[in-house]
């Protein structure tokens, strides 16, 4: 039996944003007004836009050009603690171009692309009559590493990318088949026995059986100067250059074509789907990434995967700061506004004290994780009572409800813990989704307000998609995305989703959401973001204390 | 039997007051002159002529419609007026609208008006001489607080940040202020252009009327959901309508048979 949660984890980062004497219940202040002056990153950009002025020879930055000139500011400016974490950063560190983290956490999905071995191995084998065997993979994986990067095999006198430039880039391969995963050098191999929990790599290899992949990540320099389009291209040159030479093949022989046309679309698992015309992205760029891949894409589930909301979380920050902050609030629209949104759903433990007080509710009255029916009882049950209590905690805390000053905000997270707890205590996706969508609505009838015009207009009619799966009426969570009907216009929603995904997996202790080949790829050890702990790679990035990769500097003059 | 609209449903004060707000029944508190109206709107000055989109509609010879002859037009709509609109932010602490029922009460009472609804400010819209006369209502009644509703277009932040020492809504514009003679006053109209002279829009509400005249559920006035613990929670008949509604909508949102 659960002990309800009253922890109030939100307080600690209330203290640290507002000052620890100040008054937690109090409905009053004094505002000092004191302008962008009080804040030391405001500062620093002015300085910086100083200097910059003189060599641009145009004017730039200026925070008292705010509101026809009244200062910016005039309340406290506050940081923000990365919920779970010790990072406390300024707001501003959180926009993706402040955040290098941030940015290769994007970098590090769009880089990617699941490539299958067995297709080719049975070209080889089959078509050719060659002998594939652990040595042969293990020679191929090596020159493999060699060329992905961008370094030439089979031909002369090529031109090839500086390795200090691409060293992020590489290529492991993993397989459900533990008598060749025995046989694999451990320096190009993701061991699914050695990263998973037991129980989690069993699962995963029941599902893939005795398949073989590579997970590859190109280069980030490429992928930024390109598209997400160009992984597959950039990945599939290079693996075809690769067998040619790892096998001794002809180079303009029919059967390459085989191996190409394997590498560039039959074996090929995209990260994102391709969008329409009228939002025109090719693969692998965020507006086509599914829920359930996001999902696994996330490793807390690895981790932690006896702490349910904690995987969720997590993976609502990765989707709050992809499909917001970069997606919504960069390719679809532009502007600062949409950090301000997504940071409520990750920083200073918000998000977190309402997740696990839903969870400690269900798992007192369910019994445990995943047990509880799948109806619309048990969501409006956690529903109503975890909106309740997140409507109550803004009440009796001024500062709460000032930290969420938009209704956006306080919205996504209250429906997005009253989910996470459906979604973990019932182990079912939609329960999950019709708990988020009572919530908007509760939360919209008792204050009388809830997001602004759009944001409103998909929740209040939201609840006729739920427990639906024909095409045109809903879908598997799992399975929608960003550009979902509906889905693809406002923020603070769709990390959220992608959150409520993973929580009912969570909740079932399945070692994956969606897909396990994603979930194997995104566990490689190489990879540069920080994926099983995504607050504490953002709070790193906002610290200045992440590297990440892609950089120009060994190339340019220094600044 | 004529049809009798029930609005909102409910025995608490806020149940009640989001009746009033619905159906126009609403007490008047306050008298703020036309001109003063007009000043804090700020879209013409007070006695200038109405700026129009297009003639008169008596001048313009309509076509034989079926739907005009019914509608008669507002007086803006005849005179030609261009849309205008008038915006308020509602303080969370207790101030006696909120955004979704300013815009029920526009859209039930308002005739011509757009109402649009976000979390920290409510606007309606409507040709300009038929705003006027809407926004008059809006400031007039209960259903304002001048300390807690304020006219704002533009920077609005201030609906869910804690009150000034002085009790009044944060406004970064600094739009209002309170008088030493207990007023609250208007020095800059709704976009923040300050004005020739100050604008009396009246006294703010003492705590315990703002609480009583309050149309938002707060656990420390009318709660929503009864005492504020998990074992004794005492639904409002409000939420229990609601819930209605969202099961109704998840089982038979496709299917309308």
């Amino acid at each position: 039996m659960g002990k309800i949660h009253t922890k109030k984890l939100f307080v600690k980062a209330l203290n640290k944003k507002f000052g620890k004497d100040f008054d937690l219940s109090g409905t009053k202040t004094v505002y000092e007004r004191l302008g962008p002056e009080q804040n030391a990153r405001k500062r620093e950009f002015m300085e910086a836009s100083k200097k910059l002025e003189g060599k641009r020879g145009i004017s730039m930055y200026n925070p008292y050009l705010h509101a026809g000139g009244v200062p910016l500011g005039q309340r406290q400016l506050v940081p923000y603690k990365l919920s779970t974490t010790e990072y406390i950063v300024e707001g501003d560190d959180l926009h993706f171009v402040n955040n290098p983290a941030m940015q290769q956490m994007w970098d590090d999905i769009r880089r990617t692309i699941v490539v299958g071995l067995d297709m080719a191995h049975e070209v080889l084998e089959k078509r050719l009559g060659k002998e594939v065997t652990p040595e042969t993979i293990n020679n191929y994986l090596e020159i493999l590493n060699h060329a992905m990067p961008g370094a030439a095999v089979v031909q002369e006198h090529m031109v090839e990318t500086h390795p200090a430039l691409v060293d992020d880039c590489n290529v492991r391969m993993f397989t459900g088949d533990d008598d060749l995963a025995d046989e694999i050098d451990d320096q190009y191999l993701i061991d699914i026995n050695k990263l998973f929990p037991a129980e989690q790599a069993e699962e995963i290899k029941a599902a893939m059986g005795k398949t073989s992949w590579q997970a590859i990540h190109i280069p980030t320099i490429v992928s930024r100067t390109c598209d997400g389009g160009t992984t597959s291209r950039w990945s599939a040159m290079q693996l075809s250059m690769t067998f040619i030479d790892a096998y001794n093949m002809c180079a303009g022989e029919a059967a390459v074509a085989d191996l190409a046309f394997a590498a560039k679309h039959a074996a090929v698992i995209q990260m994102a789907d391709m969008l329409p015309a009228r939002r025109a992205r090719g693969p692998n760029e965020p507006g086509g990434l599914s829920f359930g891949f996001l999902a696994d894409m996330v490793q807390t589930s690895r981790v932690k995967a006896f702490d349910p909301p904690q995987v969720s979380l997590n993976v609502v920050a990765a989707g709050a700061m992809l499909y917001d902050q970069i997606w919504l609030g960069s390719y679809m629209s532009g502007g600062v506004g949409f950090t301000q949104y997504a940071t409520a759903a990750y920083t200073n433990d918000v998000l977190d004290d309402f997740s696990y007080y839903a969870c400690d509710y269900g798992v007192d009255k369910f019994g445990d994780w995943g047990k509880a029916p799948a109806t619309l009882e048990t969501s409006k049950d956690i529903a109503t009572e975890t909106t309740l209590y997140a409507m109550e905690q803004y009440e009796s805390f001024p500062t709460l409800l000032e930290d969420h000053f938009g209704g956006s905000q306080r919205s996504a997270v209250m429906a997005a813990a009253s989910a996470i707890g459906s979604a973990c205590l019932t182990g079912n996706s939609q329960s999950g989704l019709a708990a988020w969508y009572l919530s908007h609505l509760i939360h919209k009838d008792g204050w009388g307000r809830m997001g602004f015009f759009g944001y409103d207009l998909q929740d209040q009619c939201g609840p006729t998609n739920v427990f639906s799966y024909q095409g045109d009426e809903g879908s598997p969570l799992e399975l929608r995305g960003a550009n979902y009907p509906n889905y693809a216009m406002n923020v603070g929603h769709q990390g959220e989703y992608a959150g409520i995904s993973s929580a009912a997996h969570a909740g079932r202790f399945d070692a994956y959401a969606c897909n396990p080949l994603i979930k194997v790829c995104f566990a490689n050890p190489a990879l540069i973001f920080t994926w099983d702990d995504i607050r504490k790679g953002y709070g790193m990035g906002g610290a200045r204390e992440f590297r990440a990769a892609g950089e120009r500097s060994l190339v340019m003059p220094a600044v | 039997m004529a049809y009798k609209p029930q609005y909102y449903p409910g025995t608490t004060s806020v149940g009640k007051n989001r009746r009033k707000h619905m159906s126009g029944d609403l007490e008047k508190l306050r008298d703020i002159s036309d001109a003063d109206v007009v000043t804090i709107m700020g879209h013409r000055a007070p006695g200038a002529d109405y700026p129009s989109t297009h003639p008169p509609l008596a001048e313009m010879g309509e076509p034989d419609c079926p739907i005009r002859q019914i509608v008669t037009p507002t007086p803006g709509a005849a005179a030609g007026d261009r849309i205008r609109y008038s915006q308020f932010a509602d303080s969370m602490y207790n101030a006696p609208a909120i955004p979704y029922f300013r815009s029920y009460w526009a859209a039930i009472n308002c005739r011509g008006s757009d109402p649009g609804t976000l979390s920290g400010r409510q606007i309606v819209e409507a040709r300009e001489r038929d705003i006027e006369q809407y926004t008059k209502i809006m400031m007039d009644t209960e259903m304002c607080d001048p300390a807690l509703a304020t006219m704002r277009g533009c920077t609005v932040h201030g609906h869910s940040l804690r009150l000034d020492e002085d009790g009044m809504m944060f406004d970064m514009l600094a739009r209002t202020e309170l008088g030493s003679d207990g007023n609250v006053y208007y020095v800059k109209d709704q976009v923040g252009i300050p004005l020739d002279r100050k604008v009396n829009a009246g006294k703010p509400m003492s705590e315990a009327e703002a609480k009583k005249r309050t149309t938002i559920f707060r656990c420390d006035n009318v709660s929503f959901g009864g005492p504020c613990t998990a074992d004794k929670r005492t639904l409002d008949e409000g939420l229990v309508t609601l819930h209605h509604m969202w099961e109704r909508r998840s089982k038979w949102g496709f299917r309308p048979e």
